[in-house]
């Protein structure tokens, strides 16, 4: 009967939950359909969009519009990293790595009602790869010398040769938005979800839902949900925090570490720590032979004994906890373990040891006397390290090293420039010792640092423009850097810049110091949103969001 | 009368030019003039990093750029922003109206609340309110620009308010001077005296007294305003004048930095000569 009766009334409980259950899944659902209804979503550009032409994009606002407007034939998925199909249903690469066929989709417009066909994607790659437009985009299609041809099959198919091989070739279509080659309106009429409604200088792009959007969701409705994207203008970042605490806001991209730590102390469910992003910070000497400082100083940043032992004696894990509180990793090399393909598992984590860098250093003739290290000819171990103005994290890991530094009996000054002298001395006079600052990483392929690596490149920060390698271990990367550059097999090329990091784990031109996590918010008003650590992390999946009425 | 209006137009016009030629030489010998920021892009290649060099030393000649400047400006064209890829016409016609819309509202309030305070305090004659108001702008005087406007952001109130509470110190003090001088003039004693309404004492004795030197003040006052309008506009994310400025310091724009600096200088003047000729003709219109 007990037994029953207790049967009975687990049964009613089950019952009762299931009842909850149910209503709790219609309420969702119904607000789910409800949110999916339209919206509005807002968030800001800390920059003023420089062009809304995307072939001329340059900048991370001008990008982010890009990303929500533009249509491209193929795109990397943000949170798998693989490519996946858009415009193109299908495409190959020649065996030489030179030519791309796409095979592309029917029935699709731009927002203004012009089809789309294969003439719009030769039309784009014309225009994108015109020398005078000296468009970032089309920079990193140029492998060789000579003209790109495309070659119109049908109004459905396309193949693309290039003068040389590219390496990761498909994968750099994710950034060229196809433009109308027969569209008055050029590139205002976009295959993207979105289309830029209005523009106020100074203050805010308004995008509208592009109602020609080709794709839809698994129950066949149109996408994006969204009714518009208001994108605001505001480069300070307090007041975008402020006015996202107050609800004006439902996302903030790139996060600092502190404002993460502030909201999530009182808001938790609003933060995202997606992990180590791609971006790296980095520390570099000075080692171009004609600038303008000591020839001892030279010396000792061009020995890599010296740079390992300033490598060794730096606390890493200090850096991440104190100035990222937490929200960063010890960096190994130039990818982070975020790259999933390409990042090298082989490097070992740089140890901290303060005692094992005096011993390096004492193998290259310096010596500690009275707490100040002195090379073999008696000069004082000085330098300064030069970091941009206004990045707090910069300036503090800065204040960190010289600390570390001081342990070993160096003695490190710390100056803070605005961007635009920094970069004239890190450019043009070359007029400093050692300097601090951050590789964005947008690109997952290693070619996208081609410009960092190779040694006759004005990106190569710590000796640019070498019109021959200056050291054996320059020559040794400009090599592979090349050959991966020239391989279409894929385990190939990731033998070479496997090979490649360790060369600069070795070598340690660049003192490579934390990977930032990619942090952001998002409102709880915002759903379908699922930060990533790729760019645009928390909108990459933007025609799928929908925002609650709030 | 002419002669001295026509006097002040001559001066505006140099002082215009002089500022704007001097302003450009600033931006020219600042270090990192020539550089720009996308040429750290690893994606572009030599020949794009050289075309953007060659780009930024067109202006390297700041006597060839103020001439090539002047040339296009007397055809109506001032020229395109290297930071933002604008034309600087078409920048300060956007952004103008919201400066101006902020530089009234603050000016306004900004006078509204000083001329209230000091006239009160002149009227009352109270030891202690005179002390609190005193207190009150002293403590506003105290508090910079850029913190007034965070104070903004921070309580959400509009930037024209951080504005007024800029102005309004430096305003308050000297009226409320110059207005107990005039109240404790022999004749206004006299009248007050004699049982004259207090608002026939303002307008009839006191305020043509202390108006030429308020004109003076409000001159001055317009521009302290303008001075007030970059750390405003930059920290509450208004998209003004004031933080084109500072966004154009930023990146050496020379193009807009001129353009921008012979506006200020011209408001500045237009409103110090304009307060200087109407106080003369009121001068005059005493005597």
């Amino acid at each position: 009967m007990s037994g029953r009766h207790k049967m009975r009334g687990q049964m009613s409980k089950t019952c009762w939950k299931s009842i909850a259950v149910g209503v709790i899944c219609v309420a969702s659902l119904s607000a789910h359909v409800a949110a999916q209804a339209g919206g509005e979503l807002k968030f800001c550009l800390r920059m003023e969009p420089k062009t809304f032409d995307p072939l001329k994009v340059e900048d991370e606002a001008s990008a982010a519009i890009r990303y929500l407007t533009g249509g491209v034939l193929v795109r990397v998925n943000r949170q798998t990293q693989e490519l996946e199909p858009e415009l193109a249903q299908s495409w190959n690469i020649s065996k030489d790595g030179r030519q791309i066929t796409f095979r592309l989709r029917s029935g699709i417009s731009f927002s203004d009602g012009t089809p789309f066909a294969a003439e719009d994607v030769a039309y784009t790659v014309q225009q994108l790869m015109d020398p005078a437009l000296h468009s970032a985009t089309g920079d990193a299609f140029r492998s060789g010398t000579g003209n790109v041809e495309s070659k119109v099959i049908s109004p459905t198919q396309i193949s693309i040769t290039f003068p040389a091989p590219v390496a990761g070739l498909d994968r750099l279509f994710d950034q060229v938005a196809i433009l109308s080659e027969r569209s008055p309106k050029k590139e205002t009429a976009v295959l993207g979800p979105f289309i830029v409604a209005d523009y106020k200088p100074g203050a805010t792009v308004l995008l509208k839902r592009n109602p020609n959007y080709w794709k839809t969701d698994g129950q066949g409705r149109k996408l994006p949900y969204l009714d518009s994207i208001r994108l605001d203008i505001q480069p300070n970042r307090d007041v975008e925090m402020l006015r996202f605490k107050r609800g004006e806001l439902d996302l903030i991209n790139s996060l600092d570490s502190e404002y993460f730590d502030k909201l999530a102390a009182t808001s938790p469910q609003l933060v995202h720590d997606a992990g180590p992003s791609l971006d790296s910070e980095q520390l570099w000497f000075n080692e171009v032979a004609k600038a303008p400082i000591p020839r001892y100083k030279k010396n000792w940043f061009r020995s890599a004994n010296f740079r390992r032992a300033i490598s060794e004696a730096i606390n890493r894990e200090d850096l991440s906890r104190i100035v990222f509180h937490g929200h960063a990793q010890p960096a190994l090399g130039p990818f982070s373990p975020a790259n999933k393909f390409w990042f090298n598992s082989n490097l070992q984590p740089q140890t901290y040891s303060p005692d094992a860098a005096l011993k390096a250093l004492q193998t290259d003739g310096f010596r500690l006397e009275n707490g100040v290290l002195k090379d073999k000819d008696r000069n004082e171990v000085v330098f300064s390290i030069v970091t941009n103005a206004g990045s707090k994290p910069r300036e503090r890991m800065a204040v960190l090293i010289q600390d570390d530094l001081q342990k070993i009996g160096i003695h490190v000054n710390v100056v803070t420039l605005d961007f635009p002298s920094l970069i004239e001395r890190m450019t043009q006079s070359f007029d400093y010792e050692a300097i601090i600052l951050g590789l964005t990483n947008v690109d997952l392929d290693p070619n996208g640092e081609m410009n960092v690596w190779l040694s006759s490149s004005e990106n190569h920060q710590w000796n640019p423009q070498q019109k021959v390698p200056e050291t054996s271990w320059e020559a040794e990367i400009d090599r592979l850097m090349r050959a991966q550059a020239a391989s279409t097999d894929p385990r190939r090329r990731k033998e070479a810049f496997d090979r490649v990091q360790e060369i600069v784990a070795e070598e340690q031109p660049f003192i490579f110091l934390i990977n930032k996590n990619a942090l952001s918010a998002v409102s709880t008003a915002v759903h379908g949103a699922a930060p990533v650590i790729l760019s645009p992390q928390t909108f990459w999946n933007a025609d799928r969001l929908t925002v609650a009425a709030k | 009368m002419r002669a001295r209006i026509a006097g002040h137009a001559l001066a505006l016009v140099a002082t215009v030019f002089l500022g704007g030629l001097f302003s450009a030489t600033l931006v020219r010998l600042a270090p990192g003039f020539d550089v720009d920021e996308q040429q750290l892009d690893p994606h572009l290649n030599a020949e794009s990093v050289q075309a953007l060099r060659a780009a930024r030393r067109q202006e390297h000649n700041i006597f060839q750029f103020y001439f090539s400047y002047m040339n296009r400006a007397a055809h109506g064209d001032l020229g395109t922003s290297l930071a933002l890829g604008q034309p600087v016409r078409t920048l300060l016609r956007d952004r103008a109206p919201l400066t101006l819309r902020l530089l009234a509202v603050g000016l306004g309030l900004g006078w509204v609340a000083a001329l209230t305070l000091a006239l009160t305090a002149a009227w009352l004659r109270l030891s202690a309110y005179d002390l609190l108001t005193t207190l009150v702008s002293g403590t506003f005087l105290c508090i910079p620009a850029a913190v007034l406007a965070l104070l903004s952001v921070l309580w959400n109130v509009p930037g024209s308010l951080a504005i007024a509470l800029i102005v309004f110190p430096r305003i308050y003090r000297y009226a409320r001077n110059l207005l107990a001088k005039s109240y404790s003039l022999p004749h206004i004693i006299t009248a007050r005296a004699k049982g004259l309404g207090e608002a026939r004492i303002l307008f009839w004795h006191v305020l043509p007294g202390v108006a030429p030197q308020l004109l003076a003040v409000a001159g001055v006052s317009v521009s302290m305003a303008v001075g007030a309008v970059i750390p405003v506009e930059a920290l509450c994310g208004l998209a003004g004048v004031g933080q084109l400025a500072w966004q154009a310091a930023l990146a050496r724009d020379l193009p807009l930095l001129v353009n921008i600096t012979i506006l200020v200088t011209l408001v500045t003047l237009l409103a110090n000569s304009g307060a200087d000729v109407i106080g003369h003709m009121v001068r005059a219109q005493e005597s």
